[in-house]
Parts: C-alpha cells; structure tokens; sequence
C-alpha cells in the first residue's frame, strides 16, 4: 500500500466516523428489520429506496452497508432465542444457538454470536480491502464444477447430522433435497412436482420453509413447558457476568472466529454463492476438524461461532467483485449497484483509478459499523435473553404469528403462509417421530443450489459425467472433501479406542 | 441530476420525518373522483437490481409528476418471468391501477414454448420504454477476443455460451448465427443478466449473449463484438459491427423491449383512464426530464423510444412467430 | 441392534408417516418429470431414486421389528390425549384457523383473535384480561409495523380500512 492510498484510508475513516448520526439509527433499524423473518436488508434498502436516493452519495452508501452488517447480526437473535431464523444466511446459527438458549445460556449465545459477527465482520472486511485484486481473482477460479464440490462440504452435513440413525437421517435428508428440487429445471424451465401451483414454479421459497420447520414446529413442542428454558438452566437476574462469559468464551476461540470467517470470504466473493452456503459450509468445517464433534448441536460455541463468523465474512465477501469486477455477489449487493448507478458512479476496473474514495469507502463504512455494532449491541443482550424466560403460553403463539407473518414478508403471497404452516407440521411430525428437520432443512435450502451448478457442468460438457473431475481445482477440493469425510472418522475412532481403554 | 439533492445532519432528521411521513400518508393525497387517486402497483416479472429495475424507476421518477402519485413495484421473479405474467392476470385487479412492467422480447417467447393459463390476447403493451438489440460480448481477459477467434476456436470443440435463459431473442441470434456459420454452439442458461455477464468475464463460459443495456451497464470488464440488430449505440458497444452487416444475413432485430403493459378488460372497462395512461405515458416520454433519469441510471440514450399499442402488438406477435421457429432448440424437445 | 426390554415397544406407526410421504411425494415427482428434457431427470431421479432406496430399507428395518415383536403399529409417539389436554390440538386449529381467514377477517383483526384465543386455550382460560392485552397490542405493533409504515400486501379487512379513513380524516 503506497502512501497516497494510506492518506486516503485515514481521511476516508475519519469521514466515515463523521457519519454516526447515520450509522447509529441505521443500525437499531437494521437490527429490527434482521430479526423479523423475511425482512432482508436487501428488502428494506427497496422500501426505503426513495430516502436513500435523496441522500447524497456518501450518506446513502453508508447508510446501506449499515443497514445489511447489522440486518445480517440482527437475523442471528431471533434464531438463537427463538428457533427462528429469518434468513437462509441464520439458517445454520440455530443449530447450536437454540440448545445454548434452552439451556439458560441465551445471554452468553448472544454474546457469542455478537463476538463471532463483529469480529469476522471486521476482520474479513480489513483483509478484502488488503487483498481485494487477488480476492477478486477467485471467481476466475470457482465455476460450476469447482461449486459442485462446496455445495458437497454443505451438504455432507445431512451425514453427520444424523449419525445416530443413518436410515433415518438420509430419509430426512433426501427428502429435503427432493422438496428442493420442486420448481422449473435450470436449463429448459420445464415445471417439476409443483402440484401445478404457480407459486411453486420458481422452487419452495426458503423463509416459509426455514420458519416453518424450525420455529412453528418448535412453538407446538415447547408447550409442554412452562418456558423455552429447562428447569436445571433457569436464569439468574440479568447481569453482566453472562455477557462477559460469552465474549470470553468466543476470545478463547479467536482462531476458530478467523478461519470460519474466511470462509465466509471466500465464498461470499464468488458470484452468486451466499451466506447460506457459507454458513453451512463453516458449520461442516468446524465439526469436522473439531476435537469434540460430538458436541456439535448440543449447544457447543464452536457450532455457533461457525456460522456466524462465515455470514458476516460474506457480507464484506460480496462488495469485493461488486467494486473490483463490477458484478453484484447478491442481491443486496445488486441494490447497491442500482443506487450507485444513479448517482453516477461506474463500478468495475477503473472505480478505484476514477472514484477511490467511493471504493474505500464502502470497506471503511462496513468497518465501522462493525466497531460500532459491537459497541452498541453487546450491553443489550442481558435484556434480550428475557424473552427465553417469557411462558410459552404466551410465547407459542407469538411465535406462530410472528413466523406466519414472516413466511408472507418476502414474496407477499398467501400461499406462503399456507406453506409455513405445512412445513410447520412438516417439522412437527419429523420431531416427534425422530427424523432431523435441520437435515430435512439443509436438503430443501442447498439441493437447488447443488442442482444448478451440476445442470450447468453437464449442459457445458454435454452430459459427460467425468466434467466433475475436469479440472485441478476442483479435483484439488474433491480431495479435500473427501478428506474432511474419513479424518473425522479417523479421529473419532482414535478418540474411541484412547477413551474405552481407562472405561472398560 | 435534478433528483439529487444533498443532506447535511441538520436536514437528515427533518427529511427523514417528512419522507416517512409523506410514505405513510401517501394515500391522503387524494383528489376527489379523478384518476389517478391512488398509487399505482407495478408488476415486474423480474428480479430487483437488474435491468428492468433500473428503466422502471427512471420512468417512473418521470411519469409520477404528471399523474401525481407513486408507482410501487412488486418484484415476481421465476419461471423466466411466467409467474409475474400468471400472477398479474389472475390476481391483480383490472382496474388500471395495476400495471405490468414486462419484456416483449424473452417474456413473450415463453408463450409461444408454453402458453400461459390465461389467453395471450388478454393482456397487451401499451407503452414502450426503451428498446435494445441483443449482443454478443467476451470477458475483458478472454482468450477470444475477436469473432474470427471465435470461429477458430468453435472448429475445435463446442464452445459453451452463455444466455440468461434458453427462451432469449438473444438466444435466438446465437442460434441463427451458428446456422449461418455452420457451427454448433453450446447454450447455458445462466439464470438473468448479472449472472450472463459474470459467466463472461469468470470464464463460466467462452461467451454470452444479453441485451446490449446490461452489456453496457458492464462497463469495461466485457467487450462487445457483434450486435443482434443496429448498434445505434456505436462506441458503447466497442463499435461492434450487425450480424447482418457481418455476415451478410437478413435477420429481423433481436429485441429487448421494456414496454408497460395492461389487462385488456381494464382498457374496455376504463376507456378513459386508460386513455389517461396513455396520454401521459407519451408526455413523459416526451419530458427532457426522463433523458435526465434514464441517463443517470446508466441507460442508452439512444435506447430511449417511444412506442404505442399498434407498434408493441406487432412485435409481440413477430416473438410468437420466432418461438414457434426455434421451439425445439430451446424447450430441449 | 441390540433391544433394550424394559423400553416399551417402539411405536413404528409415527416413525412410518415421513417415509411414506417421502415415497408418495417421489412417485408423483417422477410422474411430472417422465416425459420431460433430461436436464429436468437427471439429478431427481438420482436424489429420488436413493430416497426410494433409503425408504424401502427402513421399511424392511420396520417389518423386523413388528414380526419380532419389538414395535408396534402404534402412533403414541406422534399423537396422545395429551396433546388434547396441553391444548396442542387446540393450538393447531387456531393456526389453520388464522391462516384460512386472514383473508376475510384482515391482518390486524385475525392476528388479535388468534393471538387472545390460543393463548386462552393454552392458559385453560386464566387470566383472560392480560391475555386481551397483550394480544391487542401485538397486534396493534403487527399493524403499525406491516400496515401502517411498511405497506406489505398483508390482507386487509374491516379494521384497517376503517384505520385508514381515520388516517386520511384525521
């Protein structure tokens, strides 16, 4: 880094610190609109798009990056207290962040997932602007088959999941994957297992499914109880002392926050990939090489760490082919676009030669906002956690309506409440009868992803399976994949052996 | 821009009030027994942030100061746009208050695949945005960099390119091009415009071929090297030559048309409201104004035409024709 | 697999329903893909075709334990007079019940009555003042959030459109 773009970074940061009379609201905004399933903070910056082109330039863009660091923390909350994640990127943070929740431990998951955000956030956003031309590069690498192989380290996850009951779990699993499948094939748009419904066409939308599986089912199970905490984890008063916990547990495990987040970096700069592919993808990891796997989904911090370290990395991931490339990762990176275009304001090659400033400061406008997210957040989750002590007479049927309502939010059709509350009782029978609906959920979110980057290997390779194995990188990661499958297994026998000798 | 305005902190608190206080009070704006006293919905068979999105906020910024209130979009992604069209025509109101914002060109080839639930004629176009050919364009750091490269790399193996979804005019000019060169070309749909043009410049695929708008809104990372019609946009397009011109072929234009339509029951209903839409419809686009917008969402300039009904049921009818040609490549029958 | 005999017997009945979806969900999906381009095939009839698999060998898994006694068809897992008692039945019919007349009754109205009614059902009618409440304002919060500031499409009926008038007027 030479030094006129270091004077750069030091004005633009001061600038940016200017801006906390933006930053500040924006975020409470951001991290209300994150915690209400379906709101995105790409469908929030469109509902407020009138503001946000009345703002000038470097307002507006402050203003949306915000807005999507703090919507994707904001999604994290309702997903541990709850069981509801409101966005496919929170679908893999209420594996662990739930269990810790029903255990007494809300306030310290929270603090935990704030830790694993705003560092992962920070630090991927300080590594994408120190290596944003070679991070761009990566999408030159990561087509169609190489994607396959990630889509695998995801999916794989099913497996693990349902270790105890294989049968079971593949059943759950495949059966998600088959309900992914539902909606017009990649290439011909020939419509599939729609029951002929038309809003079936464009696939089963993802939020009526995760709420649906994960909340409304969770809401008739915990009825049995008096409140969503177990009797042994009945909460103290709120203190500070769960807060600092959880910062503390989350330190302690700083290598895991920076591994799991760039993960998330590196899949949030391949074009169109996302969060909910990296957080899984982190989740799978972490387990796989963890001393203690498991623990995974019992409540383990390294279990929600992972995901949200990765979901934030994204979040800086997509801005780097968005400046560098000028193609959006994500939709709300495509929103950006949008109100950037408007303001006159070119993306690709030449944006850092024209308009540094701009560029910078859309990497220092994130940073920011993570520092002040921390700063601003972390003292809140004492009271948050409250809600986990609310009764569930009251909260069950909260719960419902908060979720219905927020299978409808994204795509505004009746039929998608209609489908929260079937997949709802979906769940609810998976449950009680010993199928994994996290399996089922992981099939129905990543199968479609997976089939479109294998439609697409194929259709490029004329229906000649052996494109799987085309190229280095992608054998280089089949590798890898395979590795991440037997070494656990590996490791856990060893574990075994090492642990029966002093038992037996 | 005359949009643009600039907010200081002072400001900010007291905008913010008043433009949320003017979203949430929007229907009291009203203006006894006139047309129109309430916002308009818009139906866009695509996804936001891409190009229809773009052309349909620049019109709109326009076209609300005649009418004097708002047009609120209503994305409907999927199924190559089918469920916007099947949503608008079974569950919108025909009223004239609720508008589609469709693609004459790809949206209208759907039907001529697969006809719709509903009748093709219930629906029509009635004013146009923009038009724009369809082009072919390789990734800045392509090994092909010109067409001669890709002649000669088409002779070795089947090249794989890129099209936002099989039902494309753009689609079609690729198809009609490897008819008149002999060879064979390998269509990937990669799913809309943002994911065409990164296939192109990832190396996804050897090439794509899109609507010469979202090539231009590209910038510098693509390069263009033919067009599907006239490139009226000349140096934006890297001066690339027309099929016709190239190849000495007589193709009729590959057209991307962004045209506002409506169901056919409201215009009988409404005579007079829709003789309203009409009229200012054309006034907008008459309006410096609408240049103004349209330029600064990174539009054509030379894009901007207008056209009416008769113009708009010609070319839907000329997309039906086309796809009853080209069915069998594309639906993979 | 080794049994444990204090257990009672397993209840294979419940265990039976997700798999039994699966096969009839699978067998309608092929029936919709048979005659389609093979890019619509290829990936469900491989995903399908081991969901197939996997299904039949948990049914075979399933007829051993029933012929050696260690299951039943029994579906005591999945329903019990219990669920009557905890009011789950109840709470379900007010879900279908919400969902069904959104439609009619309008965003606001329905979510108050489904929020006061379950919450009557669950709390076997205790404190029924707190409930209206709390379901009032709930619901009130839905309407001043998804109605009033953000204009979703969400059903509207006789409370917000009289809402809007006093708006308009007022």
């Amino acid at each position: 880094m030479d030094s006129s773009t270091a004077s750069i970074l030091v004005e633009v940061f001061f600038e940016t610190i200017g801006y906390w009379y933006i930053i500040i609201p924006t975020i409470l905004l951001g991290l209300i609109v994150g915690g209400i399933p379906g709101f995105s903070a790409a469908n929030t910056i469109i509902i407020l798009m009138p503001l946000t082109l009345a703002l000038d330039l470097q307002s507006g863009l402050v203003f949306m990056i915000s807005l999507y660091c703090a919507a994707r923390m904001g999604a994290g909350i309702p997903a541990i207290l709850v069981n509801i994640p409101g966005t496919a990127g929170a679908a893999a943070t209420p594996l662990d962040g739930y269990p810790m929740a029903k255990q007494g431990k809300g306030q310290q998951a929270l603090a935990i997932s704030f830790v694993a955000s705003c560092i992962g956030g920070l630090l991927t956003t300080i590594i994408a602007l120190a290596t944003m031309p070679i991070l761009a590069r990566v999408g030159f690498y990561m087509h169609s088959v190489e994607m396959i192989v990630v889509m695998l380290f995801g999916i794989s996850l099913i497996a693990s999941i349902a270790a105890q009951d294989m049968v079971k779990g593949l059943i759950a699993g495949f059966l998600g994957l088959m309900i992914g499948s539902i909606g017009t094939d990649v290439v011909y748009a020939t419509p599939r297992g729609t029951f002929g419904i038309l809003e079936l066409y464009d696939g089963v939308p993802l939020i009526p499914a995760l709420v649906g599986l994960f909340a409304v089912s969770e809401a008739f199970v915990i009825i049995e109880k008096r409140v969503i905490v177990t009797h042994e984890g009945e909460p103290k008063a709120p203190n500070w002392s769960d807060t600092f916990e959880g910062v503390n547990i989350a330190l302690k495990r700083w290598v895991h926050i920076v591994w799991t987040s760039i993960i998330g970096l590196v899949i949030g700069v391949i074009p169109g990939a996302g969060a909910s592919i990296a957080s899984f993808v982190a989740y799978q990891q972490s387990r796989s090489f963890s001393e203690t796997p498991e623990l995974y989904g019992t409540g383990h911090p390294e279990g929600l760490i992972a995901p949200e370290a990765a979901n934030n990395g994204v979040t800086s991931g997509t801005l780097v082919p968005l400046l560098v490339l000028g193609i959006p990762g994500g939709a709300t990176a495509a929103i950006m676009l949008v109100v950037m275009q408007f303001h006159g304001v070119s993306f690709g090659p030449s944006l850092f030669e024209d308009q540094p400033k701009v560029g910078y400061g859309m990497f220092m406008a994130m940073a920011v906002s993570y520092v002040i997210m921390f700063l601003t957040i972390l003292p809140l989750s004492r009271y948050m956690s409250r809600v986990t002590t609310i009764p569930t007479i009251y909260l069950a049927p909260m719960i419902i309506a908060f979720t219905l309502v927020g299978g409808f939010v994204p795509r505004e059709y009746m039929f998608d409440m209609y489908l929260a509350l079937g997949f709802g009782v979906l769940g609810y029978i998976a449950r009680r009868t010993g199928y994994h609906v996290a399996a089922i959920l992981i099939g129905v979110i990543l199968g479609p992803l997976l089939e479109k980057y294998f439609l697409w290997s194929l259709k490029k390779s004329d229906g000649d399976i052996m494109v799987l194995f085309s190229s280095t990188l992608g054998n280089i990661l089949w590798v890898a994949f395979a590795m991440s499958i037997i070494l656990p297994i590996v490791l856990g026998m060893r574990r075994k052996r090492k642990l029966e000798v002093p038992a037996e | 821009m005359s949009m643009k305005q600039t907010i200081n902190r002072r400001t900010l608190l007291g905008t913010g009030a008043a433009a949320a206080a003017l979203t949430l009070a929007t229907p009291g704006l009203v203006r006894a027994n006139t047309f129109p006293d309430r916002n308009f919905s818009v139906y866009i068979p695509t996804a936001e942030g891409g190009g229809a999105d773009r052309n349909f906020r620049a019109f709109s910024s326009v076209w609300k100061t005649r009418l004097g209130v708002d047009f609120e979009p209503g994305f409907y992604p999927g199924a190559s746009g089918r469920v916007g069209y099947e949503i608008y025509m079974g569950k919108a109101e025909p009223d004239c208050y609720n508008l589609l914002f469709g693609n004459v060109g790809p949206e209208v080839l759907n039907w001529a695949l697969q006809p719709p639930t509903f009748g093709i004629d219930d629906y029509i176009y009635f004013g146009q945005v923009d038009k724009d050919p369809c082009c072919l364009f390789v990734g800045a750091e392509s090994p092909l960099q010109t067409m001669d490269d890709i002649f000669a790399a088409s002779k070795t193996r089947k090249l794989n390119v890129g099209t936002s979804r099989m039902a494309h005019p753009a689609s079609i000019g690729l198809l009609a091009l490897g008819d008149k060169l002999g060879v064979d070309f390998n269509l990937i749909p990669l799913q809309g415009g943002k994911g065409t043009v990164a296939g192109a410049v990832t190396g996804e695929v050897d090439f794509s071929v899109l609507t010469s708008g979202s090539v231009i809104a590209a910038g510098d990372s693509v390069k263009t090297l033919l067009v599907f019609g006239n490139n009226i946009a000349g140096e934006a397009l890297d001066n690339a030559p027309s099929i016709n011109d190239a190849y000495g072929m007589d193709l009729p234009e590959m057209l991307s048309t962004r045209a506002f339509g409506i169901h056919q029951k409201a215009i009988d209903d409404f005579p007079d409201r829709f003789e309203v839409l009409t009229r200012t419809f054309k006034e907008s686009h008459e309006d410096p104004a609408l240049m103004e917008a349209y330029i600064a969402t990174k539009g054509q300039p030379e894009y901007l035409v207008y056209a009416g009904v008769e113009e708009l049921a010609v070319e839907k009818q000329a997309m039906l024709d086309l796809g009853a040609e080209y069915k069998a490549l594309l639906t993979g029958a | 697999m080794p049994s444990d005999h204090h257990k009672p017997p397993r209840q294979i009945g419940g265990e039976l329903v997700i798999p039994i979806l699966a096969v009839g969900f699978t067998i309608y999906f092929f029936s919709t893909i048979w005659n389609s381009p093979w890019t619509a095939q290829v990936s469900t009839f491989m995903v399908g075709g081991i969901l197939l698999l996997v299904c039949a060998i948990f049914f075979v898994r399933a007829g051993i334990w029933l012929v050696r006694g260690e299951g039943t068809l029994g579906v005591g897992n999945l329903f019990t007079m219990d669920d009557i008692r905890t009011g789950r039945i109840g709470l379900l019919l007010t879900t279908i019940a919400y969902v069904m007349f959104i439609d009619t009754l309008g965003f606001t109205l329905m979510t108050f009555l489904f929020l006061a009614v379950s919450m009557l059902i669950l709390a076997k009618g205790k404190n029924a003042g707190f409930i209206t409440m709390v379901s009032a304002a709930m619901a009130l919060t839905g309407w001043a959030v998804f109605i009033w500031a953000f204009d979703t499409r969400f059903p509207r009926g006789w409370f917000e459109t009289t809402m809007k008038a006093v708006l308009a007027n007022g």
